[in-house]
Formats: structure tokens, sequence, C-alpha cells
């Protein structure tokens, strides 16, 4: 139960992340000619931000949990140890993402 | 007197079950598999035994208590050790939750070591012979149960209780009197009993599904406990006595009412269909061959406890991140360290192996 809770926010933020951040700087990017420009680049900014920091939190989230169950298990099979280093390090595809998406933003 | 809570404890927060259940897990990926219980049971000797069981986890515990001699009842304590070292290790480890739950199910170890050391001070006992068939997994440490069976008779016991403040001390000392004038040992135990149950239930009471969990497995403890009641008042005589005294509240289908209704019956096979409906009925059923060749209640006894400890081994099958992992765990230990005193008295007796394998618990 946990673990689907843990999936839904995981991927709920990586979904949030990948369709509204850019839809929100495309709103920006698409302002009327007449908005002066720096309203454009603020918003560009608070999207990777968002982006960043959102993806960012779910791998922290991701790996902490990851971390404490890998820690015990080392602790009764120390032979599992190449296992738990792949799977701590899964969560970072999390963070790729969302610094991938957030430099598209800045890009755009 | 100690208690479990002043531990060290190496969990982590109130409800992190991730450290706690992947250490628990690796522990029962090296409970023994069924060869190498067939292995131990086709030992020619003790001698034997103790090889086979030098390596796996019990070797520290036997290297211990062999240096007093390669006796079975030496290989015996080991076992005990290991058992009490490995319910400790489990109790550092858990989170604050389970912690909570699982003192709440471990009491009736606890029940049981003080329904002993009664029994105990009752026959008239030896302290060592008192203390020998005790195991201090749960809240009582060795050091209170030494204290309790040095007591000189039942009155003692009860009141170092009592100074303990245990919970166990308030029914005790409330059926005191009756049994004082009665000198009937069942009124002391059925108190302790209906405490018991009473006094885990409401702990395990809550909305979270491990507590839920936890409070299912205990109400079907209580099932079992209240069914096997029933079946051996089937023939008794009670005189002029209420058969719904015996009654345990807390149960998950066995409600006072079809309690009222069992113990009234006087046929086994009014039984079987009563409880047609219950997951009580099949494993009863079961056995009903058993029952008319032997015809011992022994036969349901023990049917219902293969029954609790597959609802136990069930509990581990669920959420990963649960309490059920560490039930299971704890209540497989528990089984595995049964079926080894069984193989090493079979042993040391020159049991047939057909005989030691009836007597082993769901393997």
């Amino acid at each position: 139960m946990i673990t689907n809770k843990l999936a839904k926010m995981v991927f709920g933020s990586a979904f949030v992340t990948a369709m509204v951040v850019p839809a929100m700087a495309l709103a920006q990017g698409s302002a009327p000619a007449a908005a002066p420009d720096y309203r454009a680049t603020i918003g560009k900014a608070v999207a990777a931000a968002i982006a960043m920091s959102v993806s960012a939190l779910s791998a922290g989230y991701a790996q902490a949990k990851i971390g404490s169950a890998g820690a015990g298990t080392l602790a009764e099979r120390p032979e599992a140890a190449t296992y738990i280093i792949v799977l701590q390090a899964l969560p970072e595809i999390i963070v790729l993402l969302g610094f991938v998406i957030a430099f598209m933003i800045n890009a755009a | 007197m100690s208690s479990t809570t002043t531990m060290r404890r190496v969990g982590a927060s109130k409800k992190d079950y991730g450290y706690s259940n992947a250490r628990v897990r690796g522990m029962r990926s090296r409970l023994l598999k069924q060869s190498f219980l067939d292995g131990l049971m086709q030992a020619k000797d003790l001698g034997g035994i103790i090889t086979s069981l030098m390596e796996t986890e019990y070797a520290p515990d036997l290297e211990e208590r062999l240096l007093h001699g390669h006796t079975a009842g030496q290989i015996d304590l080991a076992l005990k050790d290991n058992m009490v070292r490995t319910f400790r290790t489990v109790l550092s480890l858990v989170n604050d939750e389970s912690l909570a739950m699982l003192g709440a199910l471990l009491g009736r170890w606890d029940l049981f070591n003080i329904k002993t050391v009664i029994r105990g001070r009752h026959m008239n006992l030896s302290a060592e012979e008192i203390v020998d068939s005790m195991i201090a997994v749960a809240q009582l440490t060795q050091i209170d149960l030494d204290e309790l069976a040095r007591q000189q008779n039942v009155k003692g016991v009860v009141d170092t209780l009592a100074t303990w403040k245990l919970p166990f001390a308030v029914p005790l000392r409330a059926a005191m009197p009756e049994y004082i004038e009665s000198g009937n040992l069942a009124v002391l135990e059925l108190a302790l009993d209906k405490y018991y149950m009473e006094w885990a239930t409401k702990r395990l009471k809550g909305r979270g599904v491990n507590q839920q969990l936890a409070h299912r497995f205990l109400g079907t403890q209580i099932d079992t406990i209240d069914l096997l009641t029933c079946l051996r008042l089937l023939n008794a005589d009670l005189g002029d006595q209420d058969a719904l005294r015996f009654f345990l509240p807390g149960g998950m289908y066995v409600t006072e009412g079809l309690f009222g209704d069992l113990a009234g019956m006087s046929d086994v096979d009014e039984v079987y269909d009563r409880l047609k409906r219950t997951p009580y009925g099949r494993p009863l059923e079961d056995v009903a061959i058993k029952y008319i060749e032997s015809g011992s209640v022994s036969v349901f006894e023990r049917a219902l406890e293969d029954y609790l400890m597959r609802r136990a081994f069930a509990a581990g099958r669920g959420d990963p991140l649960g309490v059920g992992i560490i039930i299971s765990y704890l209540w497989m230990k528990s089984n595995e360290v049964t079926n080894l005193r069984i193989i090493v008295k079979g042993v040391s007796v020159d049991m047939p192996m057909e005989r030691m394998r009836e007597e082993l618990i769901v393997v």
C-alpha cells in the first residue's frame, strides 16, 4: 500500500512536471507582444525551478526509502550490495528528466 | 523490572518499515528448509544433530550450552536461547508503531510464562524446573522470570507482579480470594486469559491497515482458544456452572452467542454443521476421521494450531512495508524452534521418523 502511494507520488509529480510546467512556460512565452519581456523570463525561471525542485524532491524521497530498506538488506545479506547500489541509483533518472525539462523550458 | 522499551533501538522513525522489514526478510531467508529438517530426523544420534545445527544460525547458542554437556536438555536450552535472542533482535529493530502492536501480540508469551510459574508454584515444583519451561521473548526478561520462579507460593508470585506494576497483576489479585478459598488453579488462569485478551484487543484497536491486520490475527487466536474450549466442553459435566463463563471476548467469528450454542451441543457433527460458514469448519472437518479413530480432542487442538500458524504465515504475504512481515517471521521462527525441539527429543528417545514427522507443525 505504501509502495503504491510512493509510486503514485513519484509518477504524479513527474507527470505534473512534464505536462503542466511546459504549458505554463508556453503560456508565458505566448503572451501578447505588448507585455514586458521580464514577465516571460520570470515565468520561465519559475517553471524551470519547479520542474527541477519537484523532481529532485521526488527522487530524494524515493532514495530515502530505498536507502533505508537497502541498509537493512545489506546488514543481513552483504552479498546483495551490487543490486542495492543499482536500486539506490535508479531514482536519479527522475532528477535527470526534471533537469532536461527545465533545460527545455529555458531554451524555449 | 526490565523492559523491552529500555533497549537501544536502531529502527527508524515512527512508521518507517523499510529498514526493519528488509532486515526481517533477510533473517527469514535463513530459516531452515524442510529438506534440512528431513536430514535432521535421519540423524542416528544427538551428535549428528549437533553437527548439522553447528552450520546454522544456532551455532553460537549451541557452542555456549554444549560446554555443560552434549545432552538433549542442553540442545533444547540452546534452541530456546536462540529464539529469545532472535525475538529481542527483531524488537530492537522495529519502529514505534509495530513495537506497540508486537508488544500486544507477544503478550501471550508473558501470559504463558506467568501461567507456568503459577502452575509450578501451585504444584510445588523447584525453581529450576519452572524456569526450564519458560521462554522470555516478550516484556518479561529471563531475570524477571527467575525472580518469579523463586517465589515461595502463588501469592508471592502475584505480589511480585503487583510490585512491578505489571497489568497481569490486576486480574490475579482480583481472583486471588476465590483461588485461596477453592484451591482451583483454573480460576486464576481464566482471569489471566480474559484480562490478556481484553488488554491486547484494546491495544490493537485502530483504523490503520497494520492495526487491522494485527487485530485480525489476535481475533483468530482468541477464536481458536474459544473453539477448543467448546470442543472440550462437549462431553464435560459442568454441573451448575455456566459455559459462558469460559468465553473469551474479542474473537473474529466466535461470538458469545455462537460459543453458547457450541458449548451446549452434545455431538461433534453438530459442531461441524454450525461452523460450516466460518473459516474453522474446513480444518476441523479435515481431521474428523482422526478424531473418530483417537477420540482425543488434541486432534482438534493440533488442527487449530496448524490453522493459526497458516494465518501467521499468510500475514507475511501482504504489504511488504507492513507489520505482517514481522508477525509472520516471529511465528515462523517460533514454529521452527518448536519443530527442532521435537526432532531433538525424538532422536534422543529413538522415535520412528514417521512419528516425528507427524508431530511437526506446518513444515
